[in-house]
């Protein structure tokens, strides 16, 4: 087991009101698992992927990662926790404009202890696996958006993580770039990462090993 | 990581320019303005303090008591110097001076080089108790004999060529003396007050008033200044209570009570209230500290309003490094990193604005100030750069590494309203800073422009004075006749005093007398047609008249009759033999600082200076004419004249250099305020770009848009003028305090600095409105 989510809610006051984000939330991912999180606009699955991620905390409920109780840990060890096991893929790519293919790919290596030539070595590694070592110094304006989100991945894969989150990886790509990401996910998937999706698309659900539907903050 | 984040440091320049020189240029302003100040500052402090027992080296000022409260003069009188050595143990040396700015120039000559240099009447003490340091000579002889000469260097290598067997040599002293060299001092450095090329002995003169006020034995008159230097860990409470104790038992009625002041300190705390130090120069020091503070202070609010503005720009940066886990510690440094690389790099355009700007400052300020690697001076640069870095970045720091990761990558950052008044606040902070100084360049430029043209009892133009020497004194009555008969020449007559400055003052008897009320009176000695040659107004009895052979009539200024009590003055007897003939309506003889004060003139030989009134526009002839009849009289002699309103200007130099460069930093505070406005104004158009297009869209007008884009800044500065004026006149109020003549505060001064601010800042925001107003506001919809 990867990580188990039990009975998680998540919610928001207005107006008085209390708004559920999430809603009695239970979920076991594998390890080697490749999950599709599907649902309409606000049914609360970005919301899911950041609640795994760490970036986001819950109101109630458990989250157990690995052997770690990450609704019990304090704010540093849980950095400590998704900075080690876990990459971000995010839609609109978020490279650093001001940095080079290369540098974007060196950044997450900064905030953990690596020397400088184990971190060349790595990023020489990656370049090579994604095949972008002609890119190396181009900077993300210069690249189209399949390969910036190529760059996006390859730099959440970087410290080599055992999950990679990915909200809506291909919503700004065209469908043969999409088709090229999926094609990679499956990839990655094969060599043993969990990967867990959020998408819009059935096609690109379909790559996965398993579909959770939301709505409303519901899994159905 | 540093290198990181130094790469992403200059690319992120490139990519906004705009703001980048913004920030340098408001940055490196403020720092150079910070500099030149702490420039000032530093010699400021300096002056006086070269001297190697500064603190022990006090003078002898007499707090004078009248009816309206106590005056303080640096003035004493000459037998204080040596009771105080004989009767008190704890002072080592003293000595009587009088002043290079009262003794003046003389003409000095050997064989045929002849030059005019600035001298001094010192006895025998003085190079004890002050450290000019002498390359030839021993300090306790050389002013020992009345023909001893004491010179620079600098006057030694222009009279002799050279400072070799100098001494013993003679020097001719105003054509009919002459003065042996006793010794040769390095010269005075530029941080003294005292500026001689030469000093001759307090014996040098022992007839002639008024020089021989240096060699009176009594204690009623005053005129030479007195040092003494005290021996280590004396007490100087108890002296001067031993000191006061002993005048007061010479005479009871004496309303002089003398104290000892420290020398050193004289010169930034040289302004006296009821006996008390009440500040001085000091003002000024801390005038511009301040100012220096301030600036800088604006400067940093534009780097951290421009910061927080543009974090939008960075907030991905911030994400996508805390999602892979960069922690809040790691942003602080990054950004205060770049606030202080920011500030190092402005530190080097300051450097070079101040390297370039220096001599222009020089002029203003009067100084020789240098780029100096003084250990101080670089430690105190270094510092004001850092901290300026420090504070600029401290807010975006701190405001920037507080984001939560999610919302900031999901663009979900709501902008709390705290950042906008923080901004806002900002904002009306610079601003209000920039009118008080405003306000304040208006009151201070006023206040000189009134004492410029304030009516001064006597006319000051076209009044050229010179320095009665040679045979022109001995021949006064023949030499001022025929001046008068040369062209352009309306009037001329002879005085003892400058109308400017320094003079010095007795007691007077007078005809009913009430013994208690003794009065200090100012001496005024003049040659027939003085009042005429000034235009002063007789305001009871008459001028002095050869008609009359008045040489033993006086005539007092209306404060003086005032002061006396009398009620018809005209015809009583002073000093048992001299008549009043005339009472002169007051006119200033001081700065306007000072009150007027009770003064006489009467006819007396010792006239030392010429004043002529030539006509107006005919100076140049006039005094081609006045040179030739100078060379008759004193061949050889080198003519120097002087004009009265320029040193009566020179009066108010100080104030007119505070004027000057409060103008200057004024400028650089708007201007540094206008550059944040500037670019938070393009911040804000381009935030609002949506609601602009849309409002476009729904029909409203430019002209509209703009308005609305402006009314927001508009209302900023509004604020600040309403916080500003206050405080502005309560500072204005208390700089005019110290003048006793002084402009009344018009309303026209806020008003029109408040309008300088809001029409500078409007012209600023409104130039970046109208642009965004005319955009397409399709191009603002599309982008969302």
């Amino acid at each position: 087991m990867l990580l188990q989510l039990n009975n998680i809610f998540k919610w928001v006051n207005s107006g008085g009101q209390r708004i559920f984000l999430l809603k009695d939330i239970s979920l076991t991912v594998e390890e080697g698992e490749f999950i599709s999180v599907m649902g309409p606009s606000g049914s609360g699955k970005s919301t899911l992927l950041n609640v795994i991620g760490m970036l986001d905390g819950f109101d109630e409920g458990e989250y157990h990662f690995l052997d770690e109780s990450v609704h019990s840990i304090k704010e540093k060890h849980r950095a400590n926790l998704y900075k080690e096991y876990i990459g971000f893929v995010f839609q609109s790519y978020h490279l650093l404009d001001e940095l080079t293919v290369k540098e974007n790919l060196e950044m997450p290596l900064l905030y953990k202890k690596f020397k400088g030539s184990e971190r060349k070595a790595m990023v020489a590694d990656m370049l090579d696996r994604f095949n972008i070592v002609g890119k190396k110094d181009l900077f993300p304006a210069q690249l189209s958006g399949g390969q910036q989100q190529l760059v996006g991945i390859a730099r959440a894969l970087i410290s080599n993580p055992k999950l990679i989150l990915a909200d809506e990886p291909t919503g700004n790509l065209n469908s043969a770039q999409g088709e090229e990401i999926m094609g990679l996910f499956k990839q990655l998937n094969d060599e043993g990462v969990t990967i867990i999706q959020v998408t819009h698309s059935e096609k690109n659900a379909s790559h996965g090993s398993r579909i959770i539907n939301l709505l409303d903050g519901r899994m159905i | 990581m540093l290198k990181h984040n130094i790469k992403l440091f200059f690319r992120s320049i490139k990519r906004n320019v705009s703001s980048f020189l913004i920030n340098i240029i408001g940055l490196s302003t403020g720092l150079a303005c910070a500099m030149f100040i702490a420039l000032w500052v530093s010699d400021e402090l300096g002056v006086d303090k070269f001297h190697e027992n500064h603190d022990r080296i006090y003078q002898v000022a007499e707090n004078v008591e009248f009816s309206d409260g106590i005056q303080t003069m640096v003035e004493s009188s000459a037998p204080m110097a040596e009771f105080l050595v004989a009767q008190m143990p704890e002072v080592e040396y003293a000595s009587a001076v009088i002043l290079p700015g009262w003794f003046g120039k003389h003409t000095l000559s050997v064989g045929d080089n002849t030059l005019k240099a600035q001298g001094q009447l010192v006895s025998k003490d003085y190079f004890n108790i002050f450290s000019y340091e002498l390359i030839q000579g021993d300090k306790n002889k050389i002013i020992a004999d009345p023909n001893a000469i004491v010179i620079s260097k600098d006057l030694a290598i222009k009279l002799f060529g050279t400072t070799n067997n100098v001494v013993g040599k003679s020097i001719q002293y105003e054509k009919d003396r002459q003065f042996q060299v006793s010794g040769i001092f390095k010269g005075a450095p530029s941080n003294s007050t005292v500026q001689f090329d030469f000093a001759l002995s307090d014996k040098a003169y022992t007839d002639e008033a008024p020089w021989n006020s240096i060699n009176t034995d009594t204690w009623n008159s005053t005129g030479p200044q007195v040092y003494v230097l005290l021996k280590e860990g004396a007490d100087i409470e108890a002296l001067n209570s031993k000191v006061a104790k002993i005048r007061k038992e010479r005479n009871e009625n004496d309303l002089r009570t003398s104290v000892l002041i420290p020398f050193s300190e004289h010169y930034l705390h040289g302004t006296y209230k009821n006996g008390k130090q009440v500040g001085g120069r000091i003002e000024y020091v801390e005038l511009f500290s301040m100012i220096a503070i301030l600036i800088l202070i604006i400067a940093c609010i534009n780097f951290m309003n421009l910061s927080t503005a543009r974090a939008s720009k960075r907030l991905k940066e911030i994400g996508v490094k805390k999602a892979v886990g960069a922690k809040r510690k790691t942003f602080l440094f990054q950004f205060l990193g770049e606030s202080v690389l920011m500030s190092i790099m402005s530190l080097f355009v300051a450097l070079f604005m101040v390297a370039l700007l220096l001599p222009r400052f020089n002029t203003i300020v009067g100084k020789q100030l240098a780029l100096s690697f003084d250990f101080n001076l670089v430690v105190l640069t270094l510092g004001i750069t850092i901290v300026t870095g420090l504070l600029a970045g401290s807010y975006p720091a701190i405001y920037l590494s507080g984001f939560n990761a999610v919302a900031v990558l999901k663009g979900k950052l709501n902008r709390s309203v705290g950042e906008l008044w923080t901004r806002k606040g900002l904002v009306v902070v610079q601003f209000a800073l920039s009118i008080i100084l405003i306000v304040s360049v208006i009151v201070v430029y006023n206040q000189i422009q009134f004492a410029q043209n304030q009516n001064l009892g006597y006319s000051k133009d076209n009044i050229v004075y010179f320095k009665a020497e040679g045979k022109i004194k001995e021949q006064l009555p023949t030499f001022l006749a025929e001046l008068k008969k040369l062209p352009g020449i309306k009037n001329a007559s002879g005085t003892t005093h400058s109308m400017i400055g320094h003079n010095w003052s007795t007691s007077l008897e007078w005809e009913g007398m009430d013994p208690e009320n003794e009065i200090g009176f100012q001496i005024v000695g003049v040659d027939y047609d003085f009042i005429e040659t000034m235009d002063m107004q007789i305001v009871a009895g008459r001028g002095f008249n050869r008609a009359y052979g008045d040489s033993v009539g006086v005539i007092f200024n209306e404060t003086a009759i005032k002061a006396m009590g009398l009620e018809d003055p005209i015809g009583k007897i002073v000093e048992q033999r001299i008549e009043i003939v005339g009472v002169v309506k007051d006119f200033h003889f001081k700065s306007l600082h000072d009150k007027v004060e009770p003064l006489f003139m009467a006819i007396m030989p010792q006239i030392n200076k010429v004043m002529v009134r030539i006509e107006a526009g005919k100076e140049r002839d006039a005094i081609e004419e006045i040179n030739g009849l100078y060379q008759a009289f004193n061949p050889g002699f080198q003519f120097e004249y002087e004009f009265l309103d320029d040193n009566y200007k020179a009066l108010y130099a100080s104030e007119q250099r505070v004027a000057t460069l409060s103008k200057y930093f004024a400028g650089m505070a708007i201007l540094i305020s206008c550059l944040g406005l500037f670019g938070l104004a393009m911040f804000t158009a381009e935030r609002r770009k949506k609601e602009i297009s849309v409002r476009k869209v729904l029909g409203q007008t430019v002209a509209e848009v703009t308005v609305m884009l402006s009314s927001d800044f508009a209302k900023l500065v509004l604020v600040a003028i309403l916080i500003a004026l206050p405080i502005a006149y309560l500072v204005a109020n208390n700089w005019l305090s110290g003048f006793a003549y002084h402009i009344p505060l018009k309303v026209w001064y806020f008003l029109a600095a408040g309008a300088t601010a809001l029409l500078v800042a409007m012209l600023t925001v409104g130039s970046q409105a109208i642009q965004a107003a005319n955009r397409n506001p399709v191009d603002g919809l599309r982008e969302e």
